[in-house]
């Protein structure tokens, strides 16, 4: 048994990364400098990387170690001198993922690494690629010898990054391909929705506090709504954008996991297996849509010319890479059953979009009405039901409406809004997600990543959907960019009597 | 009279002050500040920090740190400043404005100048101001509570900083005060960065077993941080008081040799010149070496404040820590 460091007590502690290393492949690629090495460097300016760290990037680019080093200082604008400091480690093995070569070369690396800082064959191996390439890799790794935990208590783990599959065959099949190489435990599946505070902090809110849970039910909720709005369009990733959708984007995923945290109940600890148990239990609580229910819960839309933001944009069918006829989904708005005890008859309605007025996350738990108003009519007008609206992005944090009176002789009641900012009560600053994810994947934690049953279950919720979309006479409703959608998608609210937000 | 010096981040909105005044005017005068804006943005609300200085100058400086915090200033910051002379109170109540990342803060900023014998009852002056349900920190700037000082009783923690104390029989002070109150030492966040640089230099299995092989600990600094940081050595580590050796220097750094299995290692983290980074290096006899490199946080003092008041509770590293100080400074235990 290893012998505790007495220093690390009152530090950082058990959140501070170990020795290891740190494998990127697709090194060469946007991902690594837009997002992976800013946030390598904000946790080696947090002081939370080990002095045994270092970073190998992979990739076909042929690039020399000094390349590598000198487009990663790049990559970070304004970095301190320990950003030199600590790039003059990195090393970088060119080559192609489906040579053999390529992995010989990054063992001998890794090798030289173990003995320089003492990593002892600890290593994260972090698939910036596309996702074609998961399954080779992997196998790659294993036939290096690779996958394996180092002799000296070393550990070896396997991040990727959504998609995982194109549907619910190919998603079994990744984790058949993953799983000859690697166990379950050393798959860290990354969605960077859940490094965000704001959905950590859904737990915390629901988990914490004696004033939401009793209320967090069927007898007081009226309804849930959940939006992810992005006001930008599919820009140059038209290609990829044509054989993804939102649906398969943005609800298999982050929409799931989102409404997964929402409907879950009460884990029995807050770590990995108590919070992720939960999570696939709610999911499998969600009805899976029969086809022929499907038209009725499910609006497709697409978006068309118009103003986003001051801006005139195009629409999708002109973007570049669309064709004429596409009849891609650049917005779904659905409604969904969580059929379970505390749920039951409560929908969830759920919506996605590029090209919407403005770039947003939120959960709204929209309350019943009071049974009785005993004010006069006329004087509630401005009165709405209450709402608890949890904001992921941006401007992360919780706003509760309520009915207040309006100062005067008249007893007139109207809805206010008391805000909690996350950034205005709090002096920490929030970790960005992939540094939060980057550090729990050194760390082992692997509470915020999503387990194999969990992508299985979210994408049986959207098989049916994908299924009718594959039709393509399935309707696609028109929306103007800069509106919240099509029409289609506030009929399918009306028609239970209810209207979507406007956030 | 205590008078507040405008720092960056923050901008008045509205302000009042008065001489000779009675609380219940200062009170009024921050409802009036408070209305004065017409649609007042959001309102933080984190604690009530008192600033306790005994000269004007010195709490104003003091004020000028929490300022400089902007957004992330605590939602209501009394300056005190104690004067002789007649009795009385005089006041000063500033609205505050600052924004961060787009969004709106305010929060009051009060200046108090004390005069006559209230000067030994300011927990009764001071709890009308402080806000309800909040933790109410008092930050001594520039000297070190009596044991007996009422704010104490009054205070959920105490902020102080061991570097400005001079000599080291205030170690002993502070100790004792560590029996009946929660206290945060600005020296003790920004040793934070050596700590953990130290730490992480046993991070890997191979070298940590050296940590129960210590033959030396050389550490250099002020007094009150140097003695903080030898005697966290000296306690977490068990260290007996004849193998620390301290010695006065501007900036602190450690030395620490120690064996494993008949193999020496050396563990070093210093700051080289005035840079303001860390290097800390490791080398084991036939065995790896290795160093790495951090930037300490900025020294401002707003920084040290932000940091002290992230954590309000009992922190019994640095208690055990302190209490090896003043063994290592060979002084008796209070």
């Amino acid at each position: 048994m290893e012998p505790d460091n007495p220093l690390a007590a009152g530090l950082a502690g058990d959140r501070h990364a170990p020795p290891c290393v740190l494998v990127v492949f697709g090194a060469s690629g946007d991902l690594t400098s837009r997002k992976l090495m800013p946030a390598v460097e904000q946790l080696a300016q947090r002081r939370l990387l080990s002095t045994s760290f270092a970073v190998v990037g992979v990739a076909r680019t042929e690039w020399s170690d000094d390349d590598f080093r000198a487009r990663m200082r790049e990559a970070v604008k304004d970095a301190g001198p320990e950003w030199e400091h600590l790039t003059s480690r990195f090393r970088y093995v060119a080559g192609d993922y489906a040579d053999s070569a390529t992995f010989d070369t990054l063992a001998t690396v890794l090798d030289e690494l173990d003995a320089e800082l003492g990593t002892a064959g600890s290593r994260v191996f972090y698939l910036a690629t596309v996702p074609g390439v998961f399954a080779g890799v992997a196998k790659a790794l294993g036939d290096g010898g690779l996958a394996s935990p180092g002799a000296d208590g070393g550990f070896a783990r396997l991040v990727i990054e959504k998609p995982f599959g194109h549907d619910l065959e190919s998603a079994r099949q990744l984790d058949v391909d993953l799983h000859a190489v690697f166990a379950e435990e050393q798959i860290y599946r990354i969605d960077h929705y859940l490094g965000k505070e704001t959905v950590q902090n859904l737990l915390a809110l629901r988990f914490a506090n004696a004033i939401f849970e009793p209320i967090w039910n069927r007898n007081y909720v009226d309804h849930v709504q959940i939006t992810v709005a992005e006001s930008v369009g599919v820009g140059h990733r038209g290609g990829f954008y044509e054989t993804a959708g939102a649906l398969r984007d943005i609800v298999q995923n982050h929409v799931m996991q989102v409404l997964a945290l929402t409907a879950m109940e009460p884990p029995v600890t807050i770590d990995a297996q108590g919070i992720r148990d939960e999570k696939v239990k709610a999911l499998r609580a969600i009805d899976v849509l029969t086809p022929d229910e499907v038209a009725d819960h499910v609006v497709r839309g697409q978006y068309d010319a118009g103003w986003v933001e001051g801006e005139e944009v195009v629409g999708y069918r002109d973007e570049e890479g669309i064709s004429d006829s596409s009849v891609t989904d650049t917005y779904v708005a659905m409604r969904l059953r969580v059929d379970n005890w505390r749920w039951a008859g409560v929908p969830f309605y759920v919506r996605t979009g590029k090209r919407l007025p403005k770039r947003l996350t939120e959960v709204a738990m929209q309350f019943r009405e009071v049974p009785h108003l005993p004010f006069p009519a006329g004087l509630a007008q401005g009165l709405g039901a209450n709402a608890l609206v949890l904001r992921i992005q941006p401007d992360e944090g919780i706003t509760l409406r309520f009915g207040a009176k309006v100062p005067g002789q008249a007893f007139e009641v109207r809805s206010v809004s008391m805000d909690f900012s996350y950034g205005a009560a709090f002096l920490e600053e929030s970790p960005e997600a992939y540094e939060r994810l980057l550090l729990d994947a050194m760390i082992g934690d692997p509470t915020l990543f999503i387990r194999s049953d969990e992508v299985e279950q979210a994408w049986k919720v959207c098989e049916p959907i994908l299924a009718a979309f594959s039709d393509p006479s399935y309707p696609v409703a028109r929306y103007e960019a800069g509106t919240w959608g099509p029409s289609a998608a506030e009929d399918l609210l009306e028609r239970d009597g209810r209207k979507w937000r406007r956030p | 009279m205590a008078t507040a010096v405008e720092g960056e981040g923050a901008a008045v909105l509205a302000s009042w002050s008065g001489q000779s005044v009675r609380v219940p005017d200062v009170l009024a005068a921050l409802e009036d500040v408070r209305r004065s804006e017409p649609l007042p943005p959001t309102r933080t609300s984190v604690l009530t920090l008192v600033l306790l200085a005994s000269e004007a100058e010195e709490g104003a400086r003091a004020a000028a740190a929490l300022h400089q915090l902007g957004g992330r200033h605590p939602a209501r910051a009394i300056t005190v400043c104690t004067e002789d002379g007649e009795p009385g109170l005089d006041a000063e109540v500033r609205l505050m404005g600052a924004e961060v990342s787009g969004t709106s803060l305010w929060f009051e900023d009060l200046c108090l100048t004390v005069r006559g014998p209230a000067r030994h009852h300011l927990d009764s002056l001071l709890e009308p101001f402080t806000l309800a349900e909040l933790p109410m920190v008092v930050w001594f700037v520039d000297r070190l509570p009596e044991p007996d000082d009422p704010l104490l009783r009054a205070a959920d923690a105490v902020l102080v900083d061991a570097r400005d104390l001079g000599e080291t029989t205030c170690l002993a002070t502070l100790a004792e005060l560590t029996s009946s109150t929660v206290l945060l030492d600005l020296s003790w966040v920004r040793l934070r960065p050596w700590r953990e640089q130290l730490a992480a230099l046993f991070d890997g299995s191979d070298l940590r077993p050296f940590l129960h092989g210590v033959r030396s600990i050389e550490v250099s600094g002020k007094t009150g941080p140097g003695h903080l940081l030898a005697g966290w050595l000296s306690s977490r580590l068990g260290v007996e008081r004849r193998f620390v050796h301290l010695r006065e220097a501007e900036h602190a750094g450690v030395r620490i040799v120690a064996e494993h299995e008949g193999r020496t290692g050396h563990f070093e983290v210093a700051r080289p010149g005035d840079e303001r980074t860390v290097r800390a290096s490791v080398s084991v006899e036939g065995g790896h070496s290795s160093n790495s490199l951090v930037v300490l946080p900025e020294a401002s003092p707003a920084w040290g404040v932000a940091e002290a008041l992230s954590h309000l509770g009992r922190d019994p590293v640095y208690e055990q820590s302190l209490a090896a100080a003043v063994s290592l400074a060979g002084l008796p235990h209070p």
